[in-house]
């Protein structure tokens, strides 16, 4: 009995291959998001495993001074065995590529935080070229690619100053950061300067010791990145995982059309089985059999192809993750058979439902009526209009649910369900085209209108595989349109918040005496010296910003929303009035501030309560912040730190660049320690780039399988109706006429798709941005929505439909004279 | 009007050729009528497959209202088969989601053929009047008959080529609408070239032939 059903996919390759596509297509994209979040996850876990998996504290300088050896020296001698000193520098390449390096004194690092277990001779020269002169700088494969460093090569900065000699090779958790010993380190900064010390395991008792120990500079700060990160990123991981749903959902609709055309075109055999005595139950556990050898091979080679995916996938968003979050991830895939369990799981179940209503139908009907394709034509009115019922139940409901979405999970839920409700009313609406082209052509154009009227024999064909396309297009299209407004309010906003010509960050170099220098080159033509404190508020990383209320970008500050009758009223209460304070909309929506209300800020004189006069966009900060004028900030925090100078160059001065740089370099500022605006932009613009470019390959994933569907059923057809259109081309129908025959309905049901696609495409970003990016992001924007995408995709579907066209004719050909032989059945 | 010349055709079955059609000769006049019999597998439909350029002979000749159908070219072979031939099939083939009306329009709205006054007299003729909104599904089987063979007149062919046009139906209705169709074809000025297994069937053509391995012969 199974060897005759099997028979089947032997017999209808081409089915089989759509089946297995299906299913392996979802599979593998579900699975490769699946894998790169899990693999985040545990790479947050072990977050600074390399240099500190113990670092249950840090010790930093108040005033971003860094920590001078002395003291770590005496620190140690006082038998703090468990600190160690770390550099962090951002460096410019002569390329301009900026990369960032981590230094550390391998010696001082705690027992286990590197993995010292390998003894080999190798492995000592290794360590000891590490240590000693010139050094060595390990470059992860993918940055040493990237750079076109070979190993030995030593990578040349801007300034002319050269990295010790590359090895390509990188430790966990290395991520895209060089990695060097801490006196290269020093050589290479010519600063005698710790960046900030690390605290490995400590005991409550000589922890207090230590904090006793301190200098009243310095402060000792738990370490909470890895609960920040996991904070932080778990709505950029929500994301990715709605979106490898919406693929496997895709995929699935594949699987289900594949299924339903495996069980029609074996409904003989089936018929032949149940009249030789096989009884139902046999018949379903035989099936489920079958699904169940389908689920594993699915789920394996899916897993599989998800594994490569992610591999290619993962170098990207690592350093999104890194640039956005300061979160390394690392690059080479760790997998887990947990994983694997799930993508079984998740096919069988996919493949389950796909096959449970088919199923049911088959064996319901007596036996020769199951057999008849005509009820199964009639079934198809039903199922269309039960589709279509259960597609308003889900859309009552999303519209219920829409006012109560709290979470990212319930945003993805409701967004969900918005894509389903569309997708099962799908069926009726292309019926209901149907009926309406069909009233509109004239009578007397009767091939026209047998073209027309043809759809409703290809619309159970394509009704899978028409939701497959609608998912695909509006998450093409509301994706799209979320990634093409948040870039333009992007831009639009570094243009603003960005203005000044050079960013300069170097705690050595004095305002006064920067503004000093200018005096003299007359190139500078204003600048800014903000200052501020990072502190955590509402349990989330905290930073409180003091700017000059009078500099030119304070004084163009962006807001959102305000107090009082306008932008400029509320900027300037905030500029005259020490008790306003400027939020930004991640502590509006992501703590609910509003404007007019009070948060209570604790600095080191006390706490002290602020009224929000206005909100500012931040778009990319995963903070909260909060602006006070810098004489507030300095008054209420005394150990604030430098957060750089912004300065904005003369403009008539044409040497104004170079004289700046100069001025910079005279005050002990390196090359690196500032950026100009053109490069801050060029580098806010990659990041961006670079974190929806997992965006734009899931989409275009998605839209391949949506193809493959396309396709899938376009054979079908092919397959099912071969007699007649055989019968056709014997009453002299031309092989053009057939083609169009079959391009008709498809591009009609193709246009009614489209054109559902992009309001409801609209829907999905307005929900994207205005429900689930203000949860998961806590930031706004304003809605783009320009119709090139849509005319863009509309020559995607297209070109899909041509191509899917051309190999139907191409099948045709092959097929025809077979078909045209077999007409009558009296020989 | 119909010549066919040493006419070969075979089939290859598992390692072998089998021979279908051997040398086969056959002539048909203008407004004539023929009954073409013969064993199941006697090759009778590939014949009439091959008289409408279906399917391509080993081969010989046939030549069709000056046409060598042999050797035509696919888009002269439709465009005869539009204009100037006819098929009925034992299975109707009728539209499904056209009306009974557009189904018997269809072959003659192919080939620009309008005659709406023989329109009108063949659909009252095949009693057809009543179920012309309807759709083939909607009548029964010697309805949906007569449907086929109202489309296969329409735009009056020089041959009609019937493949058990009633194997369909009952014998009282295969013997009413055999009457008509052949009838029908008579005053559409048409030739019927007519595969049957029955000989009450064959009884309504002008000749009778027989094909027996391969080679025709008059039939008694």
């Amino acid at each position: 009995m199974i060897k005759a059903l099997l028979s089947h996919y032997w017999r209808h390759p081409w089915q089989t291959l759509f089946l297995g596509i299906g299913l392996v297509a979802g599979v593998a994209l579900w699975s490769a998001v699946q894998i790169i979040n899990q693999h985040a996850e545990d790479s947050y876990r072990q977050a600074q495993s390399l240099l500190g998996a113990q670092a249950h504290y840090w010790i930093r300088s108040r005033r971003d001074e860094g920590i001078d050896p002395d003291t770590y020296i005496r620190l140690r001698r006082e038998g703090f065995r468990q600190l160690f000193p770390l550099i962090e520098l951002e460096v410019s390449t002569a390329q301009g590529t900026s990369i960032s390096i981590i230094a550390t004194d391998l010696l001082a690092l705690p027992g286990d935080s590197f993995d010292a277990g390998d003894s080999t001779r190798e492995f000592s020269q290794t360590w000891l070229n590490f240590i000693q002169p010139p050094y060595r700088a390990w470059v992860p494969a993918v940055l040493a690619q990237e750079l076109g460093l070979e190993p030995g090569e030593q990578l040349e900065l801007r300034d002319g100053r050269r990295l010790p000699p590359a090895l390509i090779q990188a430790r966990a958790q290395q991520g895209r950061r060089v990695l060097m010993d801490i006196g290269a380190a020093v050589a290479l900064s010519g600063q005698d300067r710790f960046s900030y010390l690390a605290v490995g395991s400590i005991a409550p008792h000589r922890f207090d010791l230590l904090a006793a120990s301190l200098p009243d500079h310095l402060e000792l700060i738990e370490n909470q990145q890895h609960v920040d990160l996991r904070e932080l990123t778990q709505s950029l991981h929500s994301h990715l995982t709605a979106m490898s749903l919406l693929s496997f959902a895709v995929g699935l609709f594949i699987v289900f059309n594949a299924v339903r055309f495996s069980l029609w075109y074996r409904r003989s055999t089936l018929l032949n089985l149940r009249l030789m005595g096989c009884d139902n139950r046999l018949l379903a556990l035989a099936i489920l059999l079958e699904t169940l050898v389908w689920s594993l091979l699915g789920s394996g080679f899916g897993f599989a192809i998800g594994v490569l995916l992610a591999q290619l996938l993962l170098p990207s968003l690592g350093a999104s993750l890194q640039s956005l979050y300061d979160a390394v991830v690392e690059i080479n895939l760790g997998l887990s058979p947990w994983t694997l369990l799930q993508a079984w799981c998740i096919s069988l179940f996919g493949l389950l439902w796909a096959l449970a209503w088919p199923l049911y139908r088959q064996l319901r009907h007596s036996s020769f009526e199951a057999a008849r394709s005509e009820n199964l034509l009639a079934d198809e009115t039903r199922v269309r209009h039960w589709l279509a019922l259960a597609g308003l139940l889900l859309a009552a409901v999303a519209t219920i649910a829409y006012g109560r979405i709290e979470t990212v999970t319930g945003g993805f839920v409701v967004l969900g369900l918005v894509l389903f409700a569309a997708a099962w009313l799908l069926p009726v609406m292309l019926a209901a085209g149907l009926r309406l082209l069909a009233c509109l052509l004239p009578a007397r154009l009767l091939l026209a209108r047998w073209m027309v009227s043809d759809g409703w024999s290809q619309l159970p064909a394509f009704r899978s595989a028409m939701m497959a396309l609608l998912l695909a297009l509006t998450a093409n299209l509301g994706v799209g349109s979320l990634v093409d407004s948040f870039r333009s309010a992007f831009v639009g906003w570094l243009e603003v918040r960005q203005s000044a010509d050079i960013y300069l960050r170097a705690p050595q170099v004095s305002h006064e005496q920067l503004l000093d220098l200018a005096a003299d080159g007359n190139w500078l033509a204003d600048s800014h010296h903000r200052i501020g404190v990072s502190t955590r508020w509402r349990n989330r990383p905290t930073l409180v910003r003091g700017i000059d209320p009078t500099a030119p970008d304070s004084l163009t500050l962006p807001l959102s929303r305000w107090q009082g009758d306008s932008a400029g009223a509320a900027l300037q209460s905030w500029r005259e009035q020490a008790d306003k304070v400027l939020i930004n909309e991640q502590v509006h929506f992501l703590a609910g501030v509003e404007v007019g209300d009070h948060v209570s800020l604790d600095g080191d004189r006390g706490s002290r309560d602020y009224e929000v006069v206005g909100v500012f966009y931040d778009y990319g900060n995963p903070y909260f912040q909060f602006y006070l004028p810098d004489q507030v900030v300095a008054k209420q925090w005394k150990h604030y730190h430098s957060r750089g100078i912004a300065l904005w160059l003369n403009p008539d001065n044409e040497a104004a660049m170079q004289q700046a740089e100069a001025s910079m370099r005279a005050l002990g500022a390196q090359p690196g320690d500032w950026i100009a605006r053109a490069q801050i932009r060029r580098l806010s613009v990659g990041i961006f780039d670079r974190t929806f470019a997992i965006t734009a390959a899931m989409n275009l994933l998605t839209m391949l399988v949506a193809a493959i569907a396309l396709l899938a059923s376009l054979l079908a057809i092919l397959q099912e109706r071969l007699p007649q259109f055989a019968q056709w081309r014997a009453l002299g129908l031309r092989q053009s006429e057939q083609l169009l025959l079959v391009a008709t309905p498809l591009l009609i049901f193709c246009g009614i798709v489209w054109l559902l696609s992009i309001p409801l495409g609209a829907l999905l970003s307005w929900i994207l941005i205005h429900k689930l990016n203000i949860i998961s992001f806590g930031w706004s924007m304003p809605l783009i929505w320009e119709i090139a995408p849509a005319l863009r995709l509309a020559l995607v579907i297209g070109l899909i439909c041509g191509l899917t066209l051309l190999l139907v004719a191409f099948q045709w050909r092959r097929q025809m004279p077979l078909a045209l032989a077999q007409l009558g059945e009296t020989v | 009007m119909l010549t066919i010349k040493n006419l070969c055709k075979s089939y290859a079955f598992a390692d072998a050729r089998q021979s279908v059609l051997q040398q086969l000769d056959f002539d048909m006049e203008a407004s004539s009528s023929v009954a073409l019999r013969g064993e199941s597998g006697s090759g009778k439909s590939t014949l009439l497959h091959l008289i409408a350029g279906l399917d391509r002979p080993d081969s010989g000749e046939i030549h069709f209202a000056g046409h060598a159908i042999h050797a035509a070219p696919e888009s002269q072979l439709a465009e005869l088969r539009r204009s100037q031939l006819s098929l009925v099939f034992q299975q109707f083939h009728l539209i499904s989601t056209l009306t009974v009306h557009d189904n018997i329009r269809f072959q003659a709205a192919l080939c620009g053929r309008q005659d709406p006054a023989y329109e009108s007299e063949l659909i009252e003729r095949l009693g057809l009047a009543d179920q012309l909104v309807k759709y083939p599904q909607q009548l029964s089987r010697g309805q949906q008959q007569r449907v086929a063979i109202a489309r296969a007149l329409l735009h009056k062919p020089m041959l009609v080529l019937a493949d058990e046009p009633t194997g369909n139906l009952d014998e009282a209705s295969s013997l009413e609408v055999m009457a008509l169709f052949s009838d029908l074809v008579r005053q559409a000025g048409s030739s019927l070239l007519m595969v049957t297994h029955s000989r009450a069937m064959a009884g309504f053509m002008d000749r009778r032939v027989r094909l027996h391995n391969g080679i025709l012969a008059e039939d008694e």
